[in-house]
């Protein structure tokens, strides 16, 4: 596996897609941490982050799960090279190398956008203990989705040369994950699409907002994240790997 | 000893048979042409060999051992092919291209050297392959192939894209394969004039049936005055290739 994954590393030269999805992490920190920090939002930015956290990821991680699924699988298409990549490895250990690859360009992102909120909370002096349990959880509530729509959309570049397959799912899928979070009356928008998952696993609610008391009135509630999208999740995530492996053991190529 | 033996190998797809109850015996350190009209199942044939494709049904015996998932892996690494199109990463150069398969084949790196030498692209290996000509393409395809100096070298239409020059090179160079290197090719090909020259053995496949398999000699028979163009056309009942 090893070998395949330096494999994976060396087709990947001159693509650029870590370098892309490091640009796209940039541009969602600097959109989620942008705005001044008065004293209400220092005093409440422990739990403002917690609550806002998972809108942000569930524009930004479905694109980066679409986009790197689909150059991995691009670069095979284009070259024609699974004729000759075939032969010499077998279809199971391809398959898995790539999605280990893919995942271990995501992940790191993911937690680099998490770790970066953190970072700003220390750096802006948020009041409070740190929640690091919260926080600790709030990184595997978004891990989940985003691991189970990269394994989806690694299935569909693989299957489909045309790449504008997956993009259309892939953007269908964000907008459709993101309006679940303003749709509280259709709950199983959220909880049976994998692209609801990040408001279907999110467990901080916000109360007392207003446009004229803003933040003063404002407190949080902390929930259990709904252990149905969990276990939806997990088996999307495995039905989806499978679909795709067993997928790529029919393809003739 | 038969390198590669099949029997009653068969491909459908939907209700048309592609390959239909084909047996096909390629000897150990021979040039064996493989040549049929177009859409006659050729590349099936090759791709059902490399477990690129799945046989409907029938048997593959390759260096004496049955062709399964069981034996598929240990069996490929002795193998080496070109099938159809070349296949490469454009965004690659040559030489990096030929490092992912020597990384994949855990091979030495002199591999690369002489394989790039031996299709004439030393001058090239640092150039992007999205430059590369057809023709140079085709040669690092070969060299893809070339890299683990396997037993049996698979080619699908090798002279595909070369100038009148490259086809005559790469035609002594496969002429060249089973003494230097020990290797059983199978050349696919339309290029008569081509398998003609350079082929110990032919197999002449028609409507996924083979029509003829043996030694080129024999083929031709007494009469040499007798091209391999007409004897095909004869035994594939006037289908041309070309």
């Amino acid at each position: 596996m090893i070998k395949l994954l330096k494999c994976e590393y060396l087709k990947t030269r001159r693509r650029y897609i870590f370098l892309t999805l490091l640009a796209v992490t940039a541009m969602a920190l600097v959109w989620t941490l942008n705005g001044r920090v008065t004293e209400d939002t220092r005093r409440l930015g422990w739990m403002i982050y917690l609550y806002q956290l998972p809108v942000l990821d569930s524009v930004i991680m479905p694109l980066m799960a679409m986009l790197a699924a689909s150059r991995l699988w691009d670069i095979e298409h284009r070259g024609g090279m699974l004729r000759r990549l075939v032969p010499v490895s077998g279809r199971n250990e391809l398959y898995d190398a790539k999605v280990i690859y893919g995942l271990s360009m995501l992940i790191p992102c993911l937690v680099i956008d998490w770790a970066g909120v953190i970072v700003f909370g220390f750096v802006n002096g948020f009041q409070g203990d740190f929640p690091l349990r919260l926080y600790l959880t709030r990184l595997l509530c978004a891990l989940l989705p985003t691991v189970t729509i990269f394994l989806l959309q690694n299935a569909l570049s693989m299957a489909f040369r045309n790449q504008a397959v997956p993009f259309a799912v892939g953007i269908t899928g964000t907008f459709v994950g993101m309006f679940s979070m303003f749709l509280p009356r259709l709950p199983w928008l959220r909880r049976l699409t994998v692209w609801g998952g990040y408001g279907a696993l999110s467990f901080v609610g916000m109360y007392g907002y207003t446009a004229e008391t803003r933040w003063r009135d404002v407190f949080f509630t902390v929930d259990e994240p709904d252990p149905f999208a969990a276990i939806f999740l997990t088996l999307a995530a495995l039905a989806a790997y499978s679909m795709g492996k067993r997928l790529f053991k029919l393809k003739e190529v | 000893m038969n390198i590669v033996k099949t029997h009653g190998l068969t491909k459908r797809y939907g209700e048309a048979d592609v390959v239909s109850g084909l047996d096909m015996e390629v000897a150990e350190g021979r040039v064996y042409g493989f040549i049929g009209p177009n859409g006659a199942g050729k590349s099936t044939t090759l791709k059902m060999l490399l477990g690129l494709a799945r046989p409907t049904a029938g048997e593959i015996e390759l260096f004496g051992k049955p062709f399964n998932s069981r034996t598929r892996a240990e069996i490929l690494k002795d193998i080496g092919s070109l099938i159809e199109a070349p296949s490469c990463y454009g965004h690659l150069t040559g030489e990096e291209n030929l490092e992912i398969l020597r990384v994949m084949l855990d091979l030495p790196r002199k591999n690369i050297d002489e394989a790039l030498s031996i299709v004439r692209l030393e001058n090239q290996r640092r150039k992007k392959v999205s430059a590369y000509s057809l023709g140079m393409k085709q040669r690092l395809g070969l060299a893809g192939a070339l890299l683990s100096f396997p037993k049996l070298l698979i080619l699908d239409e090798p002279t595909n894209g070369l100038d009148p020059a490259g086809i005559q090179e790469m035609r002594e160079l496969i002429r060249s394969l089973p003494e230097k290197y020990a290797m059983t090719v199978i050349v696919s090909s339309h290029l008569l004039s081509e398998v003609d020259r350079l082929a110990d053995d032919v197999g002449i496949i028609s409507d996924g049936r083979m029509k003829y398999q043996g030694p080129l000699d024999k083929l031709h028979g007494h009469d040499e005055s007798r091209s391999l163009e007409e004897i095909f056309l004869e035994l594939t009942g006037g289908r041309r290739s070309l």
